[in-house]
């Protein structure tokens, strides 16, 4: 066929040709850089919020047990109590 | 005196001659084992550079890019014949390339698996294409004109630009096919590696896109002919 030759003719001619020349180095470790601080950015929003909330819960945890000292008494003053009554 | 010396002067100097042709060879065997010793290093040195990379070292990607870039660049002028669009692709190839580093298992070289990768790349691009509807134009009475002309003496970029709006014609699956079998010259196995199709579909594959490429010649002449 006359134009399946052509066609092929013309293609081992094309493959003589030379590309551009190009230099990305650069660029492509920028755009890596970019998608890389952007995962990171990512990546730290839930550890943000994590720290947030194990810190509030920290911080009610540590009040609460504060009120709680201060209502309780020591551990022998229901046994004082009940001595002292029977003492009576 | 002379014609009795004769013989053993034919027998040294075929002699001579067997001596110098071994030493050639010999040198020959040792310019070979340097050139394998080289080669061995210098995958050596690429594999040590893609370790590296993986473990983040931009200075040794960096330098995988540089070994590779033109090499990458040839395969995708056959994509896209954009300077702007070119370009952006071969980035692409490289960002795709480092995000599954991983998956590379070294036992095939570097550039194989960086030419699936910009094989890949190419055909994602042509898809997208397709399916906006961005077809190149393309002049019948270009290709009719031709044979005016005998191809030796058609500029490669002037023969690359005319099979490239040619080959647009077709769908994107005929279009990779025609393109790695004629003008990238890939065999069926290589092709088969570069798109990741089986050997048996990419048989098909070839002869159907051979068809269509008849079918488009054959519509071109009929309308060359109103």
């Amino acid at each position: 066929m006359k134009n399946e030759s052509l066609f092929e003719a013309l293609a081992a001619r094309a493959r003589s040709e030379s590309p551009p020349v190009v230099d990305v180095a650069g660029r492509v470790i920028a755009r890596l850089n970019a998608q890389q601080s952007r995962i990171e950015q990512i990546s730290e929003k839930p550890l943000l919020w994590l720290a947030a909330a194990s810190s509030a819960f920290a911080v009610s945890a540590v009040v609460i047990a504060i009120m709680v000292y201060n209502a309780s008494t020591g551990p022998l003053y229901e046994i004082s109590q009940a001595i002292a009554w029977v003492v009576q | 005196m002379v014609l009795s010396n004769l013989p053993g002067r034919i027998v040294s100097l075929r002699a001579e001659r067997l001596l110098v042709e071994l030493v050639y060879s010999l040198m020959d065997s040792e310019y070979v084992a340097e050139d394998r010793q080289q080669t061995n290093a210098s995958l050596a040195a690429e594999l040590e550079d893609v370790r590296l990379s993986r473990q983040g070292d931009s200075d040794a990607y960096t330098r995988l890019i540089k070994q590779h870039q033109s090499h990458i660049s040839r395969i995708l002028w056959r994509f896209s014949r954009d300077r702007l669009v070119h370009e952006e692709l071969v980035q692409d190839v490289f960002v795709e390339a480092y995000m599954s580093l991983g998956s590379y298992r070294e036992k095939a070289p570097f550039v194989h698996w960086l030419s699936r990768i910009a094989t890949r790349v190419g055909y994602r691009y042509w898809k997208q294409q397709a399916r906006r509807h961005e077809t190149e134009s393309f002049s019948l009475a270009e290709w009719d004109q031709l044979p005016d002309k005998s191809p030796e003496d058609i500029d490669p970029g002037q023969a690359a630009e005319l099979l490239h709006r040619l080959l647009a014609q077709l769908q994107p699956r005929d279009r990779l096919v025609l393109t790695l079998r004629y003008l990238e010259e890939c065999d069926v196995a290589e092709t088969a590696r570069r798109t990741g199709w089986t050997k048996s579909m990419v048989k098909v594959q070839s002869l159907r896109a051979r068809k269509r490429l008849e079918k488009l010649f054959a519509q071109a002449g009929k309308e060359l002919q109103r």
